[in-house]
């Protein structure tokens, strides 16, 4: 390895993404389709022929329409898809934030979500042991945290899902526009935490529709749409690009 | 070989395979008031019907030799058949159960199906102490060749798994598959000696008993832990072999679609 690539976190070369849209999804459709020889698959491209590289501590906004393909970057980047063609290459230790609390159980209590959660996330045994009263603090939950956690709110769960994912010690932070939910309260104390993971040297993939939140968090922004790169670089630049394509917002 | 990449990958998670496991117990104990009595109670309710079912209106023959009840002898076939039943049934579900952790993290998927059997296998020790007690009070005799149910359990589990990987990666593409299982899992429980011993199969299907793997193992339990001598060495020997080559298509199948598990959940 050159010594150009060694503070590089994240490359994506040339990746495009299809997704095999099945039209049918039982046999009952599939069958007859197989004899009348229809197409069973159809294609959907959802990034298209996209390079671009990360370097380490960098915080990296992505802002784009729906559907142009921003949720499939941060799920190439965690591993859960493989691209169609091309390369994506991730060092590190990543902590995916992309949805509230996937992997809880309602019910189960908050304190036997945060091991499973942490277990899931890659924690052992002992260094959930080791952060559970940190954990347990930040989310602000000590008196539910032995009730089931079909019984908290929405915001509660969210908590509970940041206070973990943010216990991993991550080298990858993955955000995909959760800090809407919560109080303006723990979202400040999200974006205090966020900003102590910037100065520590964490790379940070944050999704978000908010262009001021984008401008004031990110050192480097990836607008995308019609599933290419637009624009990449500084903040205010690219997103001035974004609004000026989408007058409406 | 993929089955050893596998293994190490397994091994290396095996924090979050208990943290299923338990998961998946956990729950059941706490969703309702009788909580873990169900997978004692589902059992002995199946076993007391069925024994009335078949011995006292049907009056299946049990082993000639011996005097064991037919309810006993339909138990020690019973559990484990439930055993794999439900291992299979469950683990046909457990990644489409699994979407919202599918589509965001990444940890060997093999996890999912295997934590499902290893909840099944909670529950089947629970129930086994029903039969534990049950053999106690009809006086059963055992001997040492009771010892075998550790390989053949080792071979049913092999089996199961293999199943199960094919039939939870398929699933995923195809809901209809669930369907599909318990329908073959009801057909599959006559083609096996479990309501009936096996020696009441007439020779020119004995053929077909032999390369169900299933078959070979439930007569065999019976056979051990009944008191009625070894096993036939060289059925489970082919009980085995099967088992393995299921479990290397089914694993070799498995991985093949896990690339895009998280494009069609």
């Amino acid at each position: 390895m050159n010594n150009k690539d060694t503070n590089t976190i994240i490359k994506f070369d040339h990746v495009t993404k299809d997704f095999s849209l099945q039209t049918q999804k039982t046999f009952k459709e599939f069958l007859p389709a197989l004899f009348m020889g229809e197409k069973t698959v159809n294609k959907f491209t959802a990034l298209s022929d996209i390079s671009f590289e990360i370097q380490k501590g960098e915080c990296i906004g992505i802002i784009g329409p729906n559907g142009s393909g921003k949720s499939t970057i941060l799920k190439l980047v965690a591993g859960v898809m493989s691209p169609t063609l091309g390369k994506v290459t991730v060092h590190g230790k990543i902590s995916p934030l992309i949805e509230l609390g996937a992997g809880m159980h309602p019910e189960l209590s908050g304190r036997e979500n945060i091991y499973l959660n942490g277990a899931i996330l890659g924690l052992k045994r002992k260094q959930i042991d080791e952060c559970f009263q940190s954990i347990v603090d930040f989310s602000e939950l000590q008196e539910f945290i032995d009730q089931p956690i079909k019984h908290y709110s929405s915001g509660m769960y969210m908590r509970l899902a940041f206070s973990i994912a943010v216990h991993v010690n991550p080298e990858i932070l993955i955000v995909d526009e959760i800090l809407t939910v919560g109080d303006t309260e723990f979202q400040a104390k999200c974006f205090a935490k966020m900003e102590e993971f910037k100065k520590k040297g964490v790379t940070i993939l944050f999704v978000s529709h908010s262009m001021e939140t984008i401008k004031s968090f990110c050192t480097k922004v990836i607008y995308i749409n019609q599933h290419k790169i637009q624009s990449i670089g500084n903040p205010h630049q690219v997103t001035q690009k974004y609004k000026a394509d989408s007058p409406l917002s | 070989m993929e089955i050893f990449k596998e293994i190490k990958a397994v091994i290396k998670w095996h924090e979050l395979l208990w943290q299923m496991v338990s998961r998946e117990v956990k729950a059941r104990y706490k969703q309702s008031i009788l909580g873990y009595f169900w997978v004692i109670l589902n059992p002995l309710a199946q076993m007391l019907v069925m024994s009335f079912a078949f011995s006292i209106i049907l009056r299946i023959p049990t082993n000639a030799a011996s005097n064991i009840p037919y309810s006993v002898f339909l138990f020690v076939a019973l559990l484990p058949w439930n055993l794999f039943a439900n291992s299979l049934s469950s683990a046909c579900g457990s990644l489409v159960g699994s979407a919202s952790l599918i589509t965001k993290v990444y940890f060997p998927r093999t996890i999912l199906v295997i934590s499902t059997i290893i909840a099944k296998i909670v529950d089947f020790l629970f129930a086994l102490i029903v039969l534990i007690i049950y053999m106690i009070a009809f006086h059963i005799s055992i001997n040492t060749n009771i010892l075998w149910i550790f390989p053949i359990f080792f071979i049913q589990q092999i089996f199961t798994l293999g199943l199960s990987l094919f039939f939870a990666a398929s699933n995923l593409l195809y809901r209809d598959i669930q369907y599909l299982i318990s329908l073959i899992l009801t057909l599959w429980l006559y083609l096996t000696p479990v309501i009936y011993p096996a020696d009441i199969v007439p020779a020119r299907y004995k053929i077909f008993f032999q390369l169900n793997p299933m078959a070979i193992i439930i007569n065999a339990y019976r056979q051990t832990v009944l008191g009625g001598g070894p096993p036939n060495y060289f059925s489970l020997l082919i009980a085995l072999i099967v088992s393995l080559i299921v479990l290397l298509l089914g694993l070799s199948y498995f991985k093949s679609r896990e690339k895009i598990f998280a494009d069609n959940i």
